[in-house]
């Protein structure tokens, strides 16, 4: 039982590693030769795991020439699009300004339902608000909607509006992350200072959460009590 | 491809390589030197009549201990139900000794060969075997 626990422990890093060296574009948005090779690798990695008297190189080695084969793929994707076409399909226009191509449907085995429900998800409840609807490659829906149904936007209403900013996590759960800290330009004491000037006489410890952005606009909130939001000085990040 | 990617691959392939190598060298050598063994106890049994002689009996034990160092190397590239056989016939090989059976020692020797031809073949890459 000792062996299959560290087989299984061993297979697990293996299986991780691979995922890793093929990349977060894996996890999320599989072509057609990204699902059957996670499909094969959910079996092959269960063969050595389970069965003591196969060696761990048998599955290793079919896993590691599948990552291989991913990556060659992934070139061949990358560097032909006719051969990209060929391994990964290509974008289908489902949806037209003069409503569903039955043709486009047939031929990806789609019914209206599995159309409607695409639509749906993108928030679009009904087929007249849609000018075009895509359904690219890795099989979800991209919907262009008819301009009339498009969100406004501030552009479209000519307001100016300040730039946004990606607020920053100081301190999460009575830590102080110091990564996001250095990325903020900030060191500890002048954290322990931002908060004593805005006014809040709280000890780090007791901090749920703390976010300020480059704007200086800070979000606050002490462990099992409400958020409050402040104004501090511009961050300069590094 | 960004140059780390690369540089994965290439450690991946070069792994890949010397795994299937290693385990040419490892496999044909291990299993080729078994057959020897087994083909010069052949000879000792043709010699003389009785499996009770010193140099019979001291090649069984070379054999045996041969093959536990072997077993042990190739645990880690074959599927262990391939080879367990080969162990399992060694065994009865020095109970035929101990009972004088020439007969059933003769076989177990030939299974012997067998198992190590048999695997031989099954593990050269020809489109016999991949397909």
């Amino acid at each position: 039982m000792l062996t299959i626990i560290i087989r299984s422990i061993l297979i697990y890093f293996i299986v991780l590693l691979i995922y890793r060296l093929m990349g977060k574009r894996q996890l999320g948005q599989m072509q057609p030769f990204e699902l059957v090779l996670t499909l094969i690798i959910a079996d092959l990695a269960t063969i050595p795991m389970a069965e003591v008297s196969v060696p761990v190189l048998h599955g290793i080695v079919p896993l590691l020439t599948l990552v291989v084969v991913h990556f060659i793929l992934t070139l061949i994707t990358k560097s032909s699009q006719m051969l990209s076409k060929v391994i990964s399909g290509k974008p289908s226009i489902i949806i037209n300004p003069k409503g569903i191509d039955y043709a486009v449907m047939k031929k990806l085995n789609l019914s209206t339902d599995d159309i409607f429900a695409a639509l749906r998800e993108c928030g679009y409840f009904n087929i007249s608000q849609v000018q075009y609807a895509i359904m690219e490659t890795n099989g979800k829906v991209s919907v262009m909607p008819k301009a009339e149904f498009a969100p406004t936007t501030n552009s479209d209403m000519q307001i100016k509006v300040d730039e946004t900013f990606i607020p920053i996590v100081l301190i999460s759960e009575g830590k102080i992350m110091k990564e996001n800290a250095s990325i903020a330009g900030l060191s500890e004491d002048e954290i322990k200072k931002i908060i004593s000037q805005s006014g809040f006489n709280y000890s780090i410890k007791k901090i749920l959460i703390m976010t300020v952005d480059q704007a200086g606009n800070g979000y606050i909130q002490l462990m099992e009590n409400e958020g409050k939001t402040f104004q501090t000085k511009r961050l300069v990040s590094q | 491809m960004k140059a780390f990617h690369i540089v994965n691959l290439l450690i991946i392939v070069l792994l890949l390589i010397g795994i299937c190598v290693s385990e040419e060298l490892v496999v044909s050598s291990s299993l080729s030197d078994i057959q020897d063994r087994c083909l010069y106890i052949e000879q000792i049994v043709e010699q003389d009549e009785t499996l009770k002689t010193v140099d019979l009996v001291l090649a069984v034990d070379n054999l045996e201990d041969k093959w536990d160092k072997y077993e042990s190397k190739l645990c880690f590239l074959v599927h262990h139900k391939n080879i367990q056989e080969i162990g399992l016939e060694i065994a009865k090989i020095k109970q035929y000794i101990s009972n004088d059976d020439v007969g059933e020692f003769r076989v177990c020797v030939e299974s012997i060969k067998m198992y190590c031809r048999g695997y031989l073949h099954f593990m050269g890459a020809n489109l016999h075997n991949v397909l």
